[in-house]
């Protein structure tokens, strides 16, 4: 919208040439052209400040018209851009699934071979969210895992669930990828397939807590001798550090007895050996931080090459195949939440609940399709074990 | 009361005459539904329960929100929870496909017949070399994962040997000698002392390559299984050539 003229520049579009203005023109009064200054828009002298005046150009608090991208600078090595930019070799095309350790095992070779490998179990690995660059900064996909029952989760989260359409879930990530191809619809499973055998990825989780640990535990140090004088310090750290002259002080970041484990580990480039829908598991080389039964993050091994493409390709397409209806699924979920959000602000949420689930037409048909399906495949099941 | 939902949402007075309808079409749906939570089997797509939010003080509803069911379909199967024993399964399914027949896990089994600690056992390597002999000190049981310690003396130096049994390199293992009696220990770790020291087992498997005839000129393999025939039980429960 183009800025009001001030009032004044209408007053004087409405007046008359006043007679006083003749006088300071000089002989000249007669032509067109001094008859027509008399009636400018704006006065010569200079009195438009912060507070009466106006402008047409933007406010001048950000000196945007230097630095513009046609200035044939060079581009900025800082700010968000350029960050994303600088991280974007190192992050994953790909989304990571969440998993349980579930303990340590071997992987006997058909030549022989044995190698020492950990299974991961996936849960019920749902995608929950996506981040996107234009509303929160970078690219992310929210994934969750297992199972929470609805009286442990704060009522806040729960509203967040509803409107997602899924169960609430033990844990949530949230999973890095370079760009928007790399998020996934809403609401679908990610089964052990997501990766594939001789991939590898990277493994990361908390190392187990060992509370507080003295010098040798913790770093290693060699401790004190047993004999020749030694009086109850035989697992002491000693001395700290040099005495007067050295400034008789301790210098930052002595290693020094205190809390051991219980810290953030990446195992990097792990080679996965074995995946199993079944069973639900991923086999990786190797040893991964963690207790059994800790959470670890799997993803596609940052320093490496990602996996083929044509193998992303066919992920893809498993998962449109298993889930086709997630888009109106999560729409669906969403149109139920802002009823029930409406309902529980006007407090007639028990009314809603004593009505109970009303599935529409077509919600009816799907369930009775599925349900048909699923008694015809029990049928064939039995069928040949009857025989 | 009655009139303020519909005021609202004036469609909601069509939902009704469906559930009429639908009624008429198929009566049995709901009774299917009712089996089909029972036994978890898939679950529609936007059927979920509500989670009540009770006043501590009151008592009373304070909110209530939509829970869905933790089971995902996919399609048209239900994706259930996995299994929580994998280790087990993964362990079982290793096994099956190490050792087919089942005789390693028969030879370590916990029964009568299976070779136990205290036996003089052989083990044959794939790679060739000498076959070692030895006496079991343990059995280390972790599924796919496990293995023997067999102890012998050679040129008077103590030799353990740690043997998985379900490893490719692993070609046979044989009960050379069995312990007259069963040992109370689960490790015999005290016959690493020189009271109890076994010594070299050499000339027990010298004798029992000669009780199978190993030696004679005549045919080796028909004496072999002649022997082993008339061993019976006793004898090679996990001998296995490849």
């Amino acid at each position: 919208m183009a800025p009001r003229l001030p009032a004044r520049c209408w007053r004087q579009l409405a007046l008359r040439p006043s007679p006083i203005t003749p006088t300071t023109t000089l002989p000249r009064a007669s032509l067109p052209l001094p008859t027509r200054s008399q009636t400018r828009l704006l006065s010569y002298t200079q009195f438009r400040t912060r507070k009466s005046g106006w402008s047409t150009l933007p406010p001048r608090a950000k000196p945007h018209r230097f630095n513009q991208v046609t200035s044939g600078l060079p581009a900025p090595t800082t700010g968000p851009a350029a960050a994303l930019k600088r991280k974007e070799r190192t992050t994953p095309v790909r989304a990571g699934v969440l998993a349980v350790k579930k303990g340590m095992t071997v992987f006997m070779g058909r030549t022989g071979a044995r190698i020492p490998c950990t299974v991961l179990q996936l849960d019920r690995v749902q995608t929950v969210f996506n981040k996107t660059r234009q509303k929160h900064g970078y690219w992310a996909v929210q994934v969750g895992m297992g199972e929470r029952q609805p009286g442990n989760v704060t009522a806040p989260l729960l509203g967040y669930y509803e409107a997602k359409g899924i169960a609430p879930k033990e844990v949530l990530a949230e999973f890095r990828v370079r760009d928007e191809k790399g998020l996934l619809p809403v609401g679908v499973q990610l089964l052990p397939d997501w990766f594939h055998v001789g991939q590898r990825v990277d493994v990361r989780s908390y190392s187990r807590g060992m509370g507080f640990a003295g010098g040798m535990k913790r770093h290693g140090f060699s401790g004190q001798e047993a004999s020749h004088g030694n009086s109850k310090n035989h697992r002491t750290i000693g001395s700290v550090g040099p005495s007067q002259g050295s400034g008789s002080r301790v210098l930052p970041g002595k290693k020094m007895p205190g809390r051991m484990g219980n810290q953030r580990v990446t195992i990097q480039n792990l080679p996965v050996l074995m995946v199993d829908n079944d069973l639900g598991i991923v086999v990786v080389k190797g040893c991964v931080a963690g207790h059994k039964g800790a959470v670890v993050r799997i993803q596609d091994a940052c320093k490496k090459d990602p996996p083929p493409e044509d193998f992303i390709e066919k992920t893809r397409k498993l998962l449109e195949e298993r889930f086709p209806d997630a888009e109106a699924h999560l729409q669906a979920a969403r149109e139920r939440h802002l009823e029930l959000k409406e309902a529980r602000r006007e407090k007639r949420i028990a009314e809603l609940m004593a009505q109970g689930m009303n599935p529409t037409e077509e919600q009816a048909n799907a369930i009775e399709q599925i349900i048909a399906a699923s008694a015809r495949e029990d049928m064939a099941e039995r069928a040949p074990a009857e025989f | 009361m009655s009139t303020t939902p519909l005021a609202r949402r004036p469609l909601s007075c069509l939902k009704a005459s469906l559930r009429r309808a639908r009624q008429h079409r198929i009566i049995s749906r709901h009774m299917a539904t009712e089996a089909a939570q029972t036994t978890a089997s898939p679950r529609p797509l936007l059927g979920h329960n509500f989670f009540p939010l009770t006043d501590r003080k009151t008592k009373t509803l304070r909110s209530a929100f939509a829970v869905y069911p933790s089971t995902t379909v996919a399609g048209k199967k239900a994706l259930t929870p996995p299994p929580v024993n994998v280790l087990q399964s993964l362990h079982e399914a290793q096994i099956k496909k190490m050792d087919p027949t089942g005789a390693r896990t028969a030879l370590f089994a916990k029964t009568r017949e299976a070779a136990k600690v205290g036996d003089v056992l052989m083990v044959t390597h794939r790679r060739g070399g000498e076959p070692f002999a030895g006496v079991c000190l343990s059995i280390r049981r972790r599924g796919i994962d496990t293995a023997i310690l067999l102890r012998n003396h050679l040129g008077k130096v103590g030799v353990e040997m740690w043997f998985k049994i379900y490893n490719k390199n692993v070609a046979g293992i044989e009960i050379v000698k069995r312990r007259p009696k069963r040992a109370r220990r689960a490790r015999l770790t005290y016959m690493r002392k020189p009271k109890h020291d076994m010594g070299s087992v050499e000339d027990l498997v010298f004798a029992w390559k000669r009780s199978r005839k190993v030696f004679s000129s005549g045919k080796p393999a028909a004496a072999a299984t002649a022997a082993k025939g008339a061993k019976g039980a006793k004898g090679t429960a996990g001998a296995k050539k490849k």
